[in-house]
């Protein structure tokens, strides 16, 4: 193709022949208002200022095309007034219906149209509907004051002057407190201007309020008795019913009160404001961090469908999908052969409480669950090393080989079994936290004494399972032994109180007559043999524990000295003050052992 | 916004019918047309009398104050404490606050008003058409206001003179209070108003006044400028004398302090106008000095007391530059204290300056202002009491003494350290002047009020009576 067809198709100008520019003749146009001959002066370049036109910018061309609608002073009348007076006003005037329509016939009759509807007083007054009064109760008629409103303190002139009020005032009663001015008998003023005027009682609003309340609830109540009333109807009669002028006079002062405090005690208030938003604030801050802390420590919630799972059908199939996801992905289970969902099964499809099995596998998966994966779950430092060693171990053979391990091994590396978990996420620390505390507070304090006489911690230091074992026996020794004790204390109390008592009638009778002497001693021995019963049955009950108290002494003891050997060996610390709290526990122990003993001793002697 | 689309009345409720609202006060009348923002008329109440040819004459409006006519005499028809006592200059007073400016004077009677005059030949025509006799409010409603202490008897007089003299088709009578907290925008407030002759606090709770809390007493503009001439008297390098623009013929420059040098008009004794002219005057005076260098001490506490940090507040105020003035014979100096001296005795009775040829008496501490506002909160409802300290309205000329809404304030939140203390002072000076003459404007051209009228019709069935009924 040739240059020149390519210039033809794109409209270019053949070369050679370079099309002569045109020359842009800048033809500056004139601005209104400037006359030829100055802006001839000015030039090519005109100066760059804009030339203001000082002229009246008129209406924008769209309005002057409107029709102006005239606007006429019209009559009103307003409904919600009686006198029918007439007040005038400006209104535009109506517009015709289809103003764009044909010119001068309409207009005609447009005109006439306005014409009659502004003669004619308007239909409804636009600010009439605003005429809006209170509800006030119905007005009683003679017989239902007489039979149901009557009142000691009211008259019944008083009672309509004070209902015209509330009408008039539309139940706003501190206006109508404020005009109260009842004139008592004003009949008799009139007639007999120098009779007395008798006192004129103060009403307060309360008064005021208190009687209204009554009249209104009543006569809503003989409107409709209260069993056939609506629920808001019910409720408006139970508020006026209960309507107490005496507390909401104490509330008046107190408002009072509060409204003439002096500036320092509303800067002490401010100040104890600020303080308790600061307290606030900090629980709150509290709170979120614990709730935070709390999320993280709690099982993921599954949000997957689980029904399919729920028939047998549904988890076999669930367990075939998962072993086959297992293999696919060529990872090996260091689960036992049993635990069937050895694959972290995805939290998103796993049903956490549905699907018991699968449940259990997905609580494996969490480190902190008390499992039957104990390899996962490291008892201590040593234990996550063995664990994780074993671990390492297990990976580097073939996944064909499943080692079982022998008493020695599974000693070593911590591995548990259980017959029966309980449910759900729990702490080691708490199974020992919970040891130390009983069931009332009184023993938890006197266990936790027990301990420091013992000087066993509280918590335990090194929780390896050999000591929690231990500390499990001697807490239950301690136990048994406080039990004991307290048993003891109330049948020695008994003894004292039946001790007293013999004395003192011992000493009665020394003063009674001798004749019946003999009488008497025989009484007693009776009476002596009577309260031997319960003694000896305490002293039964106290015995029944005794045969445990010197086996569980010296397992506390022994539990004591494992302690404080492990101590030595975990911790490596100073021999010597390890022994001496030996000896001193073992002291202690000792003391223990021989208070119970003389105790117990004591109640077999008896 | 297009300006040839009105406002949709719902937007702001309003509704006018060219009523006419009419303030009338002890020191000025406002009248203007409902639904403005200021009253178009504006005339003291004073009005002028004197004696010409042996005809009794008298002048209204600013013309007292201009020519010193032989025996001119200067009255007000109102009693110090804002109640009408002359009703019928009242009545000419005010209806010349709304023809001069507003509805313009009517076409008299054409039997009388001498284009119609008969030759002495012709036989005198029938007098019956004196009956029809236009009257000057014929087509307008009309709102007057009046003060919360005002007595029936009053009430029932005005509108008796709104309806037979002025032939109002329709009329209110609504109290000042109520409608300085409607100009500033609020149904519940407690209105101080710090007139000429008054000072007044009014509780308003929706839009009614709550009569048991209404105070009033004298400490107005008047008692400010009795405790100026006590001051003037006892003026430290010489006593000032007042004397008026009128009688001074010629003065010289002095400096400040020096006595002026002044020449002084003579009036041959029966030339003379009356003392109360020259009082008229001297009050302009006085007014102006107040405007310019009267100040309020801003507080907090008295100015007789100590400061926070041990300098006592006098002291302060002396450090303060002072602020000159220049009074018509040409004598001025610098006013230091003792121009936040003469309004103490609005908070503090103990500072009046006392001035035993005063026509004022000393004030007692109950009169003083933040008494005053004590008595009417201790006179209402305690419910309402920190609603009202929460709206404070301020309203009236003399409120706009320099400083004065600061110390009212600091004394309102001593007295009060609980509840919100809020005040609302207009700063627009007209606004403040004018403040129940607004919210009369505001009220009359409402669409919702317009039930509220008396109607004619009413007046003549219930006789004037009604009032009492109809503006609770």
């Amino acid at each position: 193709m040739a240059a020149a067809d390519v210039r033809d198709m794109l409209d270019l100008p053949a070369e050679g022949q370079p099309r002569p520019l045109k020359k842009q003749k800048v033809a500056e146009k004139r601005p209104e208002g400037i006359t030829r001959e100055l802006f001839a002066l000015l030039g090519e370049r005109a100066p760059p200022i804009a030339i203001n036109e000082n002229r009246y910018k008129g209406r924008p061309k769209w309005m002057s095309k409107l029709r102006v609608r005239p606007w006429r002073m019209v009559p009103f009348e307003n409904s919600a007034r009686s006198d029918g007076l007439v007040l005038r006003h400006w209104q535009r005037q109506s517009e015709p219906a289809k103003p764009a329509l044909e010119g001068s016939e309409m207009e005609v009759e447009g005109t006439t149209d306005g014409k009659h509807t502004s003669e004619a007083v308007e239909k409804d007054y636009m600010f009439a509907k605003y005429n809006v009064k209170a509800r006030v109760p119905n007005r009683y008629t003679d017989e239902e004051y007489n039979r149901h409103l009557k009142s000691d303190d009211w008259s019944r002139q008083e009672t309509d002057y004070l209902m015209d009020l509330v009408e008039e005032y539309d139940l706003r009663w501190v206006v109508i407190a404020d005009r109260y001015d009842y004139q008592p008998h004003p009949v008799d003023t009139e007639t007999n201007t120098t009779a007395l005027v008798p006192a004129k009682s103060i009403r307060t609003m309360e008064h005021m309020k208190a009687r209204y309340y009554f009249i209104a609830a009543s006569m809503l109540a003989l409107e409709h008795p209260p069993s056939e009333m609506s629920e808001a109807e019910f409720e408006l009669h139970e508020k006026m019913m209960k309507f107490d002028p005496e507390r909401e006079r104490s509330r008046k002062e107190l408002a009072a009160l509060q409204l003439n405090r002096t500036a320092d005690e509303v800067r002490e208030e401010s100040i104890l404001l600020e303080e308790l938003k600061r307290i606030t604030a900090n629980e709150q801050e509290f709170i979120t961090e614990r709730r935070e802390l709390y999320s993280r420590l709690e099982v993921p919630i599954s949000v997957g469908n689980t029904t399919m799972y729920q028939s047998s059908q549904g988890l076999s199939q669930l367990l075939q999908t998962l072993l086959q996801a297992d293999k696919s992905k060529k990872r090996r289970s260091i689960l036992a052969p049993e635990s069937t969902g050895a694959a972290p099964s995805p939290a998103g499809q796993t049903p956490a409480s549905n699907a018991p099995g699968s449940a259990r596998d997905s609580r494996a998966d969490t480190p902190n669950t008390s499992a039957p994966a104990a390899a996962a779950a490291p008892t201590n430092k040593k234990a996550a090393a063995a664990a994780a060693a074993a671990a390492a171990a297990a990976n580097k053979e073939a996944e064909k080989t499943v080692r079982t391990l022998t008493a020695a091994e599974e000693a070593k590396y911590g591995v548990q079994h259980h017959e029966r978990l309980a449910p759900g996420v729990q702490f080691r620390s708490d199974r020992a936290q919970k040891l130390t505390q009983a069931k009332s507070n009184v023993q938890t304090q006197k266990l936790a004494a027990a301990l420091a006489e013992l000087a066993v911690p509280l918590r335990l230091v090194m929780p390896t399972e050999r000591v929690c074992k231990e500390f499990e026996k001697l807490i239950h020794s301690v136990n048994l032994l406080l039990d004991a004790r307290k048993v003891a204390e109330k049948v020695d109390n008994e003894i004292r109180v039946l001790e007293a008592a013999k004395e003192d009638r011992e000493r009665k009778t020394k003063e009674a007559q001798e004749k019946t002497k003999p009488e008497v001693k025989s009484e007693q021995q009776e009476e002596e043999d009577q309260p031997l019963i319960p003694a000896d049955t305490a002293a039964e009950a106290a015995t029944a524990p005794d045969p445990n108290g010197p086996a569980t002494a010296p397992s506390a003891a022994a539990a004591a000295d494992g302690e404080a050997g492990e101590k030595s060996a975990g911790g490596g610390g100073p021999a010597a003050s390890t022994g001496d709290q030996e000896g001193a526990s073992h002291k202690r122990s000792a003391s223990v052992l021989s208070n119970s003993s003389d105790k117990s001793s004591k109640r077999q002697r008896k | 916004m297009n300006p040839s689309i009105p406002p949709s009345t719902a937007e702001y409720g309003g509704d006018e019918v060219s009523a006419i609202v009419l303030d009338p006060g002890y020191s000025t009348t406002r009248a203007g047309f409902a639904g403005e923002d200021t009253p178009k008329s504006l005339i003291p109440t004073c009005y002028g009398k004197y004696t010409y040819d042996g005809q009794e004459k008298l002048i209204f409006g600013d013309d007292i104050f201009v020519t010193p006519r032989p025996g001119l005499a200067i009255n007000n028809p109102m009693g110090r404490d804002g109640i009408v006592e002359d009703w019928d200059m009242a009545e000419r007073v005010w209806e010349y606050s709304f023809t001069s400016r507003l509805t313009g004077p009517k076409p008299g009677n054409p039997l009388q008003n001498g284009l119609n005059d008969a030759h002495e030949s012709e036989l005198p025509i029938e007098m019956e058409g004196v009956e029809t006799e236009e009257k000057p409010l014929a087509d307008s409603p009309l709102l007057m206001s009046e003060p919360g202490w005002n007595p029936t008897k009053a009430r029932e007089k005005t509108i008796e003179i709104a309806m037979e003299k002025w032939g109002t088709p329709a009329f209110y009578l609504a109290r000042n209070g109520v409608l300085a907290a409607f100009a500033a925008g609020k149904a519940s407030a407690l209105v101080i108003d710090i007139g000429a002759s008054n000072i007044s606090v009014t509780p308003v709770h929706d839009g009614m006044i709550l009569k048991r809390g209404v105070q009033h007493s004298p400490l107005g503009g008047d008692y400010i400028s009795s405790q100026l001439r006590a001051l003037f008297k006892l003026n430290t390098p010489q006593p000032i004398s007042l004397t008026p623009h009128y009688l001074i013929s010629s003065k010289v420059a002095v400096d400040a302090g020096q006595p002026p040098q002044v020449k002084y008009k003579t009036f041959a004794p029966e030339k003379a106008p009356d003392a109360t002219y020259r009082a008229l005057l001297e009050e302009r005076t006085l007014c102006e000095f107040k405007e310019c260098v009267v100040q309020v001490w801003p507080g907090p506490n008295k100015l007789s007391a100590a400061g926070p940090n041990g300098v006592s507040n006098e002291d302060l105020a002396k450090a303060s530059p002072g602020r000159p003035f220049e009074f018509p014979d040409g004598y001025n100096q610098v006013f230091g204290v003792d121009r936040y001296r003469v309004v103490e005795s609005l908070f503090d009775a103990k500072a009046a300056i006392s001035d035993p040829e005063s026509v004022s008496p000393a004030p007692t501490q109950a009169q003083t202002v933040p008494e005053l506002i004590k008595n009417a909160l201790n006179g209402v409802d305690v419910d309402v009491r920190p609603h009202l300290l929460a709206n404070v309205v301020v309203t009236g000329a003399s409120s706009l003494l320099y400083g004065f809404t600061d110390r009212l304030n600091q004394e309102l939140m001593q007295m009060y350290p609980g509840p919100r203390v809020r005040i609302s002072a207009p700063g627009n000076t007209a606004e403040r002047k004018f403040g129940s003459w607004i919210g009369g404007s505001i009220l009359a051209s409402l669409g919702t009020f317009h039930q509220l009228w008396i109607s004619k019709k009413e007046f003549e069935e219930h006789g004037p009576n009604i009032v009492e009924k109809r503006c609770k």
